[in-house]
This record gives C-alpha cells, sequence and structure tokens, in this order.
C-alpha cells in the first residue's frame, strides 16, 4: 500500500520541483509508472484479498477500482495540457496539486478498510473536484454547478454519517473484515427503515440516483476535461463501491427496503436515455448517459445477488473507461470549435478520420457493443434484473434499444454528413490525443479478453 | 373566459399573476436585494470598494456559439432566423453586440424603409420577394405572447421608375427578369404616365416601371423593435458594447504556387463594454459580420485585407460607410395619396410621408461628391442645388415647398459592385458575412437573415441562392452588379 501511497504524496514535490519543460513530461511519466505498477493488483488469490495493515486492505471489488483511479491519473493528466497551456506556471502546478490531491483521497478511500476512514475519504474528495469545476470551469454556470454539486453530495451524506456512527456503537466496529462476521440486531421497525435509507441516500445521490441527479449534468457540463474525466470515471463508482460495502450491515432488510430505489432506477434510466435523444451539448449528451449506466449499476447493487455483484463491477470499470473516453473525445471537439454545440461540429469524419474511428470504438463500447466488457455487464445485471421480476425486463430492453439509438445519433451527428463551412481549417489531431485514446481504449479491450479479474468478489 | 372566470373566482389567492408568470418567491429580483444589502452594510462597515461578488450581469457571457456583430436589423434577423431553424431548442447560444444602445448613427433607424422588387439581379428580386411575404405576415413570424402586435405601416404605394431613352431598354430587360421571378411589374409609356399620374411632367421620359403590389414603404424601427423582442424571447443574448479584437488561431499554409497563406479561426471576441474599461472575452465558434457601415473596420480586426494587394490574403472587404441625406418638406399642393416612390433618371427620388401633405425625397450624389462621412450633419445646399431643381422639374407642384426637416443615415456601401456579401470568408473560416447592401439592406434583411442561417446550420443556401454575394467574387473580379441603385 506505501507503494502506491507515498509514490503519489511524492507526485507533490515533483510538480513544484519541475522546471517548466519537464512539468508535463514528468508528471504524466511518474504516474504512469505508478498505475503500471498498480496493475499487479489485479491478481487476488484468496477471497480475503489483500490486508496491508489495520487500515488498508484491498480485494477483488476495490482492486480493479484503485487500478482504475490509478490509470486515470496520467490520462487526466495528458488531456488537461491544452486548455492550461497559456496559464501561469504556478497555476498549472497548482491544478496539478490538485488532481494529485483527489489522487491520493480516492486511493486511500477504496482501500480503507474502516467504514468511518471510507466516510472521511468519500467526503474529502468533494473538495479537490469544486476547487477543478470553480476555478477551471469555463462558464458563469460554473459557479451553480459547483454550489449543486457540494450541496446534493453533503445533505446525502449527513445522515450516512449518522448512521455509521450509530452502527459503529452498536457493533464496537466498522471493518470490512468483521461485518460478515457481526451483524447488528435490528428490529423492522420504522427506525430501521430509517438507518437503511440514511446509509443509502449518500451513495444514491453519488451514483447518482435518477430523481437526485440534477447535479451531474451541471457538474460534467462545467467542469475542465479532467474534472469531467474524474467525475465520470471514479467519483461515480465510489457511490456503487459504498452500496456494495455497505449493504453488508442491513443484511435482511435491504430486499423489501430497495423497491423505490430500484424502481426509480429502472425508470430513471429510461427517462435519462431519452432525454439523450433531445441534448444539443455534447457533454450534456455524454452525462445523461452516464446516469443512465450507473443506473444500471444502481440496480444490480441492490439485488445482492452474486450475479448483481458481478455486473456492477463489470459495468463500473467498463463504464470508466468508456464515459472517461467520450469525454476526452468531446473535449478534442470543443478544443477546436470552442463550442460544445453538437450541430455545429459535424460531418468529422471528412476531416479528421482517425479520430473519428476513435468515436465509433467509443460510441459502440458505450452501447454494449460485444465482446466488450459493457455488454458483459449488461448482460449480468439483465440477467440479474430478471430474477427479480419479470417484468423489468422490458424496461431493461428498451434502455438497451435507447441507449443504442443515442449512441449511434452521437456518432452520425458528430462524424457523418456535410461538414460545416467553418470547420475545414481545424488542427489536425496531434499525436496526444491519439494516445490518450489508445490508452483508453486498450485497457477494455486488453479486459474483454480475460474479464475474470474485474468480475468483483463473488466470481 | 377560463381565466377571467378563475381570476374572479382566486383574485385573492393563487392565481393573481396570470396563468403563466412564475414568482421565485424570496429569490424574486436577487440582483436588486444584493444590492440593498450591500448598502446597508456600507453604513456599518465603510471600507474600500473591493467586494468578493460583482455584479456582472451587464457584460456579455463568457462564451457564446454565435457572436453576432451588429445589432441593426440584419443582426437581429440574423439571430432570429438562427433560433428559429436550429433544429433543436436551445441547441445554439447567440449573442448580439450592438455598441449604441440608441441607435443614433445605425443605418436602420435612419433609413426611409422602402421596399421594392425592381431589381436586376434575380437574387434581389427574391430576397425582396420573401421579405414582403415575411412583413405582411409578421406577426405570424414575430408575435410573442402576452405582449401587443405589431403594426408595421405597411404602405403599399408601390415605386415608379423614370427612365430615359438610353436606360429604356436596360429597364424593359430588368422588368422581364422582374416578372419572370413573379413581381407583379407594369411597364408604362410616357402616356400612360401622364394618364396614370398627371402630377408629373414627362418630358425626357422613355419608359416608366411601375410596382403594382408588394412594394412601397415600412416602418424600420418597427421591424428592428419585432426581431429583437422576439429573438430575445427565444433566449438570444444581447450586450452593449463595442468589439475591439478579434483573436484567432492561424494555421500558415503554403498554397501549390509556394504562396504563404494563413487560415485563421476566430476562437476570441473582446467586447468593451458602454462607458466603461471593462472588456470582456466572450469565447465563441462562430462569428457574424453585420456590422453595417462599419463592417470594414470589423473585418480588419480579424486580419482580412491586410496583405499584399491582388492576393486573397489581401483582398480587403469593401465595404465603407457613405452618407445620404434625406429632407422633409412641406408641400399642400403636391401629388397626393397615390404618390408611389418615384425615382427620376436623375437619381433623385421622393416619396409621400404621411397624410399631411409631407413628402420626403433626396438623392445619391456622385462619386466625386461624397460627402464626409465623420459624423450626420446635413448639408442644405445639397438640396438647394441636386435634388429640388430635379424634382421640381419633374413634378412642376413641387416649385413651391418649404424644407421641415432633414437628417443624414449611413449606407454601408459596397465600393466594389454595391451588392450585399453574405458568406463565409474563404480565409477566416468562420467569420460570415451579412452587409454592404448599399442602401437595400432593410429591405432584404428577413431573407438575408434566413440564407445566413441556413448556410451557418445546414451548410449551404435551401430558400434562396446568394452564391453569386460571397466574398470571393472580390478576388476573382467578378462584379455582380445592380443597375437599379437609388
Amino acid at each position: 500500500m506505501l507503494k502506491i501511497l507515498t509514490s503519489t504524496f511524492m507526485l507533490i514535490p515533483l510538480t513544484w520541483y519541475s522546471k517548466k519543460p519537464w512539468l508535463w513530461l514528468n508528471t504524466t511519466m511518474h504516474s504512469f509508472i505508478i498505475s503500471i505498477w498498480s496493475l499487479t493488483l489485479l491478481y487476488h488469490d484468496s477471497d480475503l484479498g489483500y490486508n496491508y495493515n489495520n487500515y488498508f486492505s484491498l480485494d477483488s471489488l476495490s482492486g480493479p477500482l484503485l487500478i482504475l483511479s490509478c490509470w486515470l491519473l496520467p490520462l487526466m493528466i495528458i488531456a488537461s495540457q491544452n486548455h492550461l497551456a497559456h496559464e501561469p506556471l504556478v497555476r498549472k502546478k497548482i491544478y496539478l496539486t490538485t488532481l494529485i490531491i483527489l489522487q491520493l483521497s480516492l486511493i486511500m478511500a477504496f482501500t480503507a478498510s474502516e467504514l468511518i476512514m471510507f466516510y472521511i475519504l468519500f467526503e474529502t474528495t468533494l473538495i479537490p473536484t469544486l476547487i477543478i469545476i470553480t476555478r477551471w470551469g469555463s462558464q458563469n454556470e460554473r459557479l451553480n454547478a459547483g454550489l449543486y454539486f457540494l450541496f446534493y453530495t453533503l445533505m446525502g451524506s449527513l445522515p450516512l454519517l449518522v448512521a455509521l456512527l450509530y452502527l459503529h456503537n452498536n457493533l464496537g466496529s466498522l471493518h470490512m473484515l468483521t461485518m460478515t462476521l457481526v451483524a447488528p440486531t435490528l428490529d423492522s421497525s420504522m427506525s430501521t427503515s430509517l438507518l437503511w435509507y440514511a446509509c443509502m441516500m449518500a451513495f444514491m445521490v453519488k451514483m447518482p440516483l435518477y430523481g437526485l441527479h440534477l447535479w451531474l449534468p451541471k457538474a460534467h457540463v462545467e467542469a475542465p476535461i479532467a474534472g469531467s474525466m474524474v467525475l465520470a470515471a471514479i467519483l461515480l463508482k465510489l457511490g456503487g463501491y459504498g452500496i456494495m460495502r455497505i449493504t453488508a450491515f442491513t443484511e435482511p432488510f435491504t430486499s423489501t427496503l430497495c423497491y423505490p430505489f430500484m424502481i426509480l432506477s429502472l425508470w430513471g434510466m429510461i427517462m435519462t436515455s431519452s432525454i439523450c435523444l433531445r441534448q444539443t451539448d455534447l457533454k450534456s449528451l455524454i452525462a445523461y448517459s452516464s446516469i443512465s449506466h450507473m443506473g444500471l449499476v444502481i440496480i444490480a447493487a441492490l439485488m445482492q445477488s452474486p450475479m448483481g455483484f458481478m455486473g456492477a463491477t463489470v459495468l463500473m470499470v467498463a463504464h470508466g473507461l468508456t464515459s472517461s473516453m467520450l469525454f476526452c473525445l468531446a473535449n478534442t471537439n470543443y478544443e477546436r470549435t470552442h463550442s460544445r454545440t453538437l450541430i455545429l461540429t459535424r460531418g468529422l469524419q471528412m476531416i479528421l478520420p482517425l479520430m473519428c474511428a476513435w468515436w465509433l470504438l467509443a460510441s459502440l463500447a458505450n452501447l454494449a457493443q460485444p465482446p466488450s466488457i459493457n455488454l458483459l455487464g449488461e448482460l449480468l445485471v439483465i440477467m440479474t434484473s430478471f430474477s427479480w421480476s419479470n417484468f423489468s425486463l422490458i424496461l431493461l430492453g428498451t434502455n438497451t434499444v435507447i441507449t443504442a439509438v443515442y449512441s449511434l445519433y452521437m456518432l452520425i451527428t458528430s462524424q457523418r454528413g456535410k461538414f460545416t463551412d467553418h470547420i475545414y481549417p481545424i488542427k489536425p489531431t496531434l499525436t496526444r490525443e491519439h494516445m490518450l485514446m489508445t490508452l483508453h481504449l486498450l485497457p477494455l479491450l486488453i479486459i474483454s479478453t480475460c474479464p475474470k479479474f474485474i468480475l468483483g468478489v463473488t466470481y | 373566459m377560463i381565466r377571467r372566470a378563475l381570476q374572479v373566482g382566486f383574485s385573492r389567492g393563487l392565481l393573481t399573476r396570470g396563468l403563466r408568470t412564475r414568482s421565485g418567491g424570496p429569490f424574486n429580483d436577487r440582483d436588486g436585494k444584493w444590492a440593498e444589502f450591500k448598502k446597508k452594510l456600507q453604513v456599518f462597515w465603510p471600507g474600500g470598494s473591493w467586494e468578493p461578488f460583482t455584479d456582472t450581469s451587464h457584460l456579455p457571457p463568457e462564451h457564446a456559439d454565435v457572436v453576432i456583430v451588429g445589432g441593426g436589423v440584419i443582426g437581429w434577423s440574423v439571430a432570429y432566423w438562427l433560433k428559429r431553424l436550429e433544429a433543436r431548442k436551445n441547441a445554439l447560444r447567440v449573442l448580439v453586440v450592438e455598441q449604441d444602445p440608441t441607435y443614433s448613427m445605425a443605418s436602420t433607424g435612419l433609413s426611409i424603409g422602402g421596399i421594392r422588387q425592381q431589381f436586376s439581379l434575380p437574387q434581389n428580386i427574391q430576397l425582396s420577394l420573401f421579405s414582403i411575404e415575411f412583413l405582411r405576415n409578421i406577426n405570424e413570424y414575430l408575435a410573442v405572447p402576452d405582449e401587443p402586435l405589431l403594426d408595421i405601416q405597411f404602405n403599399p404605394s408601390g415605386y415608379l421608375l423614370l427612365a430615359s431613352e438610353e436606360k429604356a431598354a436596360v429597364m424593359e430587360h430588368n422588368v422581364k427578369i422582374q416578372r419572370q421571378e413573379g413581381a407583379k411589374v407594369c411597364l408604362l409609356s410616357p402616356k400612360q404616365l401622364k394618364d396614370k399620374f398627371p402630377w408629373i411632367n414627362t418630358e425626357g421620359i422613355a419608359l416608366a416601371s411601375y410596382g403594382l403590389e408588394n412594394e412601397g414603404w415600412f416602418d424600420p424601427w418597427c421591424l428592428l423593435q419585432g426581431l429583437r423582442r422576439k429573438a430575445l424571447s427565444m433566449g438570444v443574448y444581447h450586450s452593449h458594447g463595442k468589439v475591439v479584437n478579434l483573436v484567432s488561431s492561424v494555421r500558415s499554409m503554403m498554397t501549390s504556387s509556394g504562396e504563404q497563406v494563413d487560415l485563421k479561426r476566430i476562437y476570441e471576441v473582446h467586447v468593451k463594454v458602454d462607458n466603461s474599461l471593462e472588456c470582456q472575452p466572450v469565447e465563441c465558434a462562430i462569428v457574424i459580420n453585420a456590422a453595417g457601415a462599419w463592417s470594414g473596420e470589423v473585418a480588419e480586426l480579424a486580419g482580412i485585407g491586410i496583405g499584399s494587394p491582388g492576393t486573397l490574403q489581401g483582398t480587403r472587404l469593401p465595404v465603407e460607410p457613405r452618407k445620404r441625406y434625406v429632407y422633409v418638406w412641406h408641400c399642400p399642393e403636391g401629388p397626393g395619396l397615390e404618390a408611389p416612390l418615384l425615382t427620376d433618371i436623375t437619381g433623385s427620388y421622393f416619396r409621400r410621408e404621411g397624410l399631411g401633405g409631407y413628402y420626403l425625397g433626396g438623392c445619391s450624389p456622385m462619386e466625386e461628391e461624397e460627402p464626409d462621412t465623420k459624423d450626420l450633419e446635413v448639408d442644405h445646399d445639397f438640396f438647394q442645388k441636386k435634388v429640388w431643381p430635379y424634382l421640381a422639374q419633374r413634378i412642376p407642384a413641387f416649385n413651391s415647398l418649404k424644407v421641415r426637416s432633414a437628417w443624414a443615415g449611413f449606407y454601408d456601401y459596397n465600393t466594389f459592385d454595391q451588392n450585399g456579401i453574405v458568406g463565409p470568408h474563404p480565409l477566416v473560416s468562420n467569420m460570415y458575412f451579412a452587409t454592404g447592401f448599399s442602401g437595400h439592406g432593410l429591405q432584404h434583411a428577413p431573407g438575408v437573415g434566413r440564407a445566413v442561417a441556413e448556410v451557418l446550420l445546414n451548410g449551404n443556401f435551401n430558400t434562396i441562392d446568394l452564391n453569386p454575394f460571397s466574398f470571393n467574387r472580390f478576388y476573382r473580379g467578378k462584379k455582380v452588379l445592380e443597375n437599379n441603385i437609388i
């Protein structure tokens, strides 16, 4: 554990001591080395995982998520090079430091073995993200976006704090290893329901669940590219991870109390997918698509079945990479035309054909094309939801169709057709951008050859 | 009826504000309350003038998809049509930047508001035909809920163009083209002219063309306000300020003949706010130059025309302001209500103004006698020497008249061929032009707005083909001349 933590922490002096020509190279290289090392954590030989010490442990659920967040740091740094090019050196370093602090909190959050520590780090991730959104976003609405993001999450997580303190009092310890052995003595009363909802709300807001999702389109659209990437890829998964951990404590009640969230997720997936079809802003389209995919994860996580947990984990990892890649692609458009509107950047296949290849692959991954792991996750979720209720198949099937429709709509509008006159002299694709897309896509394709590493605890 | 019943029934309750408004409750007038709160705070806590949250509502937004430079009738027409033709609601963020909110020097308000189809270019005729259809149905296009309807005050009196012996053949040819496009124009011989309008002295006239329908004059201010109101209601942003800088990213490329060409893309527009030193950079994807008489200056900001002459790089936008005078006089013995807008063979024109025996008119000066364009001061001698004699000769009743007032306005004069420039620039790829109409911009505004919106959203002209009006003709030297310039 110290291998990751100390090295990530040392990235901060690395940024501050780097000279100007070396800044980006140093940070990218070193964070990339850390992420390559973290790939060794893919191998788990026992159900208990790795236990480094009292505070940090890693099992086959948190392992893939940790690797995902380590992998994304160099990608975020690569993607931010352009929009930070004109800023003074100190401000670039502050930006990188904020990203690294966020990374540290994420690493510790995923490897935390005590639930209170997880909660503290869950809250800690809010602050660097808020700084990135409100300081480096590009429009006036970002203040509003930051406000929504902060207060939605805080409102959700305050009850969680109370619930965790109660559980700690009740059980004596909130360590992950002990939670399977000790069950709280809960009776089926109103206070238990409240306890259950208190535990769940924070993660539902984070996921986000359909009724609590208003912060996400705002935050994603107004954030700079690194902010969008980390939000879509990792921070949303904190919610899913949290649900899967905390439901161990509330054992017999989840199957009855999860109904509202299941219904909201099932309906919400279709709603947000349909909203995608009407979006005019490219980033907003991808943000709503994230909500739709996370709805599937909520369904799977609340099912508490082995297949469900497998589906949730796979979908989280797959969506992290796909969504982050789509945001990077949208950002390449934005950097060239300075507009996020979908209709102003059309017909790019003629002008940037290689980028079209990346758009195609990302869109196909988004719509769960076989043999990608997105499909694996969706299929597992559909199977587990069908076992819960036969009728949910209709809703899930509709969602799959609409997901395909909007992914293809996004692809066709941005790539095919006649290009608008004012686009033809845009800069050709930089190698840095190609590398960014490759680094997103390569893990996605390689994992699909052997998905057992990311299938989580119940494989 | 239901609304009235509800109001009677619930007058004290939920629906005192009507069915369509929404109150923000304690958040109504947030900015006003914040300003009051700051004032109260200053009483207790007098400090410096630094404040953490300054009110920036007067600044344009930091980002807009399309920035339209120029808030005259062409600018607002483009904004309206962009919002109307966009595929989904709120797809585009459009910002209109106008340097003078009083429109004191803008061509729109100072125009006499004439509309005619008697042009020699088919495109001009088609634009006028669409515009008159737009104006006749203006409330179907521009009505805003809960606001009064527009009254464009269209006087369908027609245009009467007179031609001498040498120009008669051209006029006949033009009328043929106009009829082909669908304009209703008739040709009159001098005898027919005298029968129809007995107050004309037909000496020297060989032929006259008279617009029977869809020609006349209207209130330009009403059109501008109507377009503006509707565009604002559709979500167009506007800002009062002057565009001082256009920042672009440059790609230098080499043509096959070894010449270096700079392909530019404007990505930021710097807007300097009125009466203030604040300059707001607006990040944009597309800039539309609808600045009228000042379009040449705006084009230079983008670097158009800065280069060796004869190259595409060095081809400037040949639009400059030209001052034109309009005089209003009173003549009780004058032509009366039936008088069309008459254009004499000498170039002077007049039309009836109102119902009290007032007329207005003027004349385009010769190239050599162009007045200077520093300001809008009127030269009354021009009327005495260049307008009155010819008008008095043509209409004997005008021998005794009394000039009541006069004003001057600018033509956004295209020195190359006196026709508009519509479409993108070949090198600065995201600057679109909609300017240079040399006196017939107002009557073409609805059509031009729609054309620019089409070329921006679809990539080509769908309804009226304005390809001959592109910027390329300045480089190629192909003039698109209009014979009937007033």
